[in-house]
């Protein structure tokens, strides 16, 4: 327990002397997983809206699949964007591999197949009467669509921040493609994997309190907002 | 005969066939005319497909196989839907509110529907409101309304829109009986305004004086029932329950089994 006691301390010196390595990792995390879910957020929805209103051929075997991918594991994800963007790989030209942009191609691809069912969800459960009212208004189906995306905001928005939490805090995919190098793509996952292999507890604790207080902060934040919406 | 049956149908809605997922048919109906001031009360027994039906009239919701007459053409379903999907609408059972301000629900159609600058429909959506009554209640959030504070607000937003043809799913249901007798008054001025209606209610009295035409959709198709809509009566509602039984039932002069 001293050791652990020990460790908190240091970690804690760590944070508040603000440590450039560590504060690096914790930009890194902060900048993929930010781009990564900007990026993919919006296109799920649309993909979402568009299973749960739209009838053509294909519909539900398309939402079973997604649905079933939505557990598919980070590293698999990770072996498969590897796959394609190593040397021999359909976009090996693009010299992606263990850069960042490769580490926010990967965590879009989980963030995209995380956001589409569980918003899914979120749409198809929603009261359809938005969607009438705002047709027989005369709204085209796109203006009629992002009226009801804006009527359901609080359940989108609460699928969203589970997705950047899960992006966040996946090593598979980040440590696959990104290769875990200092400075340049390690990130708070990474880092603590690799430093408790080591035996350097300080810095993984400093890392995993940073990660207990965004999962805090998001969750206020969220709970702020949907209560603001209860009082209706 | 009044004069909105004389008149040439506004809107007129030919082999009108719907079947479910299910195999049964829901609706086969030979025609179904919307005359501009006329109100066509629309009854028959829950399930029957009223809401199918109007649903299928405002666009909403697709026929298997329908023709519409409109404006002198002639056209299948879904190219006239585009034709006359700004000149229809569709109010729910249930208003459906957006969760914003009265205001801006009434502001909707105007602006997202027919793309005019909030700068341009400030005036029209005033007066809409001050017509209706509810321009004390124009910064509330629509959601904190009561029911039928609600109702009164879908239809403001709805005659905002100055539509041709209005489709209305049960407007008294739920109501109480000062609310009933404002949407009433509002069915009313729309239908001076020479809006075609089309109502379906399980009450028939809040209909007395307003609606023209009755029509029963049975078995999927729209028959001329027994007993129809009541009179209104000089003193408005009957007084009590033996005034209204005694108010009774008027038979009136309807077109064939398709009006």
């Amino acid at each position: 327990m001293d050791g652990l006691g020990e460790a908190t301390l240091r970690a804690l010196h760590l944070l508040v002397v603000g440590d450039a390595a560590l504060w690096n990792i914790i930009g890194v995390s902060f900048r993929v997983s930010v781009s990564a879910i900007l990026i993919s957020a919006p296109v799920a929805v649309v993909l979402a809206f568009l299973l749960a209103y739209a009838r053509f051929p294909a519909r539900l075997p398309l939402i079973s699949t997604l649905q079933s991918l939505q557990s598919i594991p980070t590293v698999v994800v990770g072996l498969l964007v590897y796959m394609l963007l190593s040397r021999r790989g359909l976009f090996g030209d693009l010299h992606l591999l263990f850069t960042q942009a490769a580490m926010v191609i990967g965590q879009v691809v989980i963030a995209f197949l995380f956001v589409v069912p569980m918003a899914h969800g979120v749409l198809a459960a929603a009261d359809r009467r938005a969607w009438e009212t705002a047709r027989t208004l005369g709204a085209p189906p796109w203006r009629a669509m992002l009226t009801v995306l804006a009527e359901l905001r609080f359940g989108l928005l609460a699928v969203a921040i589970a997705a950047f939490a899960r992006i966040v805090t996946e090593v598979g995919t980040s440590i696959m493609v990104g290769g875990n190098i200092e400075n340049f793509t390690r990130n708070i996952p990474t880092a603590i994997a690799l430093e408790t292999s080591k035996g350097e507890f300080a810095q993984g604790i400093a890392l995993g309190l940073v990660l207990l207080v965004l999962a805090l902060l998001l969750n206020v934040f969220l709970g702020m907002l949907q209560g603001k919406g209860e009082m209706r | 005969m009044n004069a909105a049956e004389l008149s040439p149908p506004l809107l007129r809605l030919r082999d009108i066939r719907k079947t479910l997922p299910t195999g049964r048919q829901l609706l086969d109906i030979e025609a179904l005319d919307i005359h501009a001031g006329g109100c066509l009360l629309l009854t028959g027994p829950n399930g029957a497909g009223k809401t199918t039906l109007l649903k299928i009239i405002s666009g909403l919701e697709p026929p298997d196989h329908a023709l519409v007459d409109y404006l002198g053409t002639s056209l299948a379903w879904p190219a006239a839907r585009r034709r006359y999907r700004r000149d229809v609408i569709y109010l729910h059972q249930q208003a459906y509110l957006f969760d914003r301000s009265v205001m801006d629900n009434v502001t909707y159609g105007l602006h997202h529907g027919f793309g005019l600058p909030r700068a341009q429909i400030g005036k029209r959506v005033e007066r809409a409101l001050e017509l209706c009554g509810l321009s004390h209640l124009a910064g509330r959030n629509a959601r904190e309304l009561s029911g039928g504070e609600k109702q009164r607000v879908a239809l403001t937003r709805a005659l905002v829109l100055s539509p041709r043809v209005l489709l209305l799913d049960e407007p008294f249901a739920g109501l109480d009986d000062e609310s009933r007798n404002r949407t009433g008054f509002l069915i009313k001025r729309l239908k001076s305004e020479q809006v075609g209606m089309v109502v379906t209610s399980h009450e028939l009295l809040p209909l007395a004086g307003i609606a023209d035409e009755h029509l029963d959709l049975r078995a999927g198709r729209l028959v001329v029932p027994t007993r129809t809509v009541p009179r209104a009566s000089a003193g408005g509602r009957p007084r009590n329950t033996e005034e209204q039984g005694h108010a009774a039932y008027f038979e009136m002069k309807v077109g064939d089994e398709t009006g």
